[in-house]
């Protein structure tokens, strides 16, 4: 839920990092927060355990170019990718702008990765949206790794969908991939905001 | 609950400022942020206090949320009030209607009796004007035209 304000003249969004748990959500945010130069990035905020695990989620937000006299704002959300925390990663993907899924690209996270996609699918669905309606991205991470599966591998088990999404390959922990991937999602984010094109989905809906 | 996007007009945004003045007067409270509940800072007003409110925001919303999931377990709809007591800031949050929440940042010159009070008040009056804001149809001017080539292109660039 995109939220346009006339009187500030700013457009803020909120994009989710989904994914099963260590596929390196949290690893995207801190390359984020190292690179972006103080003007367009606010704190870091990591809810984790003691153990460095996300308990409730990672936040920053960062601001983009203004665009027709609107500045834009992101602002970025990780959700806990461990099973038992479903309820916590409900609650964060409400009013989600747009989606990244982390997938881990080690072979024998195969089934984390599935299992994260569709629980992301039945999250959305308590919120009466589907992936089809959100800004959608996917990220193949850990691609510096040896044990990983081949990308065209990867797409035929997570982007076999009618309509398919970008995708990249990534090694967030060395910041590969990590701006591509942010710069398309925001990109989508921000364009579903003109021409009509969120009218059109909202209708479709 | 699919959420409902929200586009706040200049003349929502004065509205709205009136009633959170208004709120802080009466209350004696220091601070007033109107959040929705997926954690964007929908409005503010206040004494100008360097506070992190994107972060306060998005941190109130998503202990909202979570008080609301475990009144749930208990079979609750929500709790409409959380607070939360420092030794010298305190911090009120409440419902302003399905999507949006009222937080209050306020010290020992009120109580939270008080800002109980005239935060249920204000809740009133802010959910009209959201209400109102929301029913709107969205407006085309700048956002008819699908973005352009030079508008499309990456937002930060590297080298990253």
């Amino acid at each position: 839920m995109s939220v346009i304000n006339y009187a500030k003249k700013i457009i803020d969004f909120k994009i989710v990092y989904y994914g099963p748990g260590l596929a390196g959500k949290t690893a995207n945010l801190q390359h984020i927060h190292r690179c972006l130069p103080h003007d367009n990035k606010g704190n870091m905020i990591s809810l984790a355990t003691g153990d460095d695990r996300t308990l409730y989620f990672d936040f920053l937000p960062v601001s983009a170019l203004t665009v027709r006299g609107f500045e834009t704002r992101f602002q970025l959300y990780t959700v806990p990718g461990q099973v038992q925390y479903n309820m916590t990663r409900r609650l964060v993907l409400r009013g989600v702008d747009g989606l990244v899924f982390v997938a881990d690209s080690q072979f024998e996270r195969l089934r984390e990765n599935v299992e994260s996609l569709r629980n992301l699918e039945a999250n959305l669905r308590e919120y009466e949206c589907t992936l089809d309606e959100i800004p959608y991205v996917l990220q193949y991470n850990k691609r510096d790794l040896p044990n990983v599966a081949p990308v065209e591998y990867l797409e035929f088990v997570l982007n076999h969908r009618a309509k398919r999404v970008p995708f990249f390959e990534a090694s967030a922990i060395e910041g590969k991939g990590v701006f591509d991937t942010l710069n398309t999602v925001s990109r989508m984010a921000l364009a579903s905001e003109f021409g009509g094109a969120r009218e059109a989905r909202n209708e479709a809906s | 609950m699919k959420p409902r996007d929200m586009v706040i007009q200049e003349e929502d945004a004065t509205r709205i400022t009136q009633i959170l003045t208004r709120f802080l007067g009466d209350s004696g409270a220091g601070e007033a942020l109107l959040i929705d509940r997926g954690g964007q800072l929908l409005a503010m007003d206040g004494v100008s206090r360097t506070l992190d409110t994107v972060s306060i925001s998005a941190l109130a919303a998503a202990a909202f949320s979570s008080t609301a999931a475990m009144a749930q377990l208990l079979g609750e709809t929500e709790f409409t009030m959380l607070f939360h007591e420092g030794a010298k800031w305190s911090i009120h949050v409440s419902t302003v209607d399905k999507e949006a929440i009222l937080l209050a940042v306020f010290d020992e010159r009120t109580t939270v009796g008080m800002v109980r009070v005239f935060a249920k008040e204000a809740s009133r009056a802010v959910g009209a004007v959201l209400g109102e804001a929301r029913a709107r149809p969205r407006p085309a001017g700048e956002f008819a035209a699908p973005l352009n080539a030079a508008e499309s292109g990456p937002a930060w660039t590297p080298p990253y």
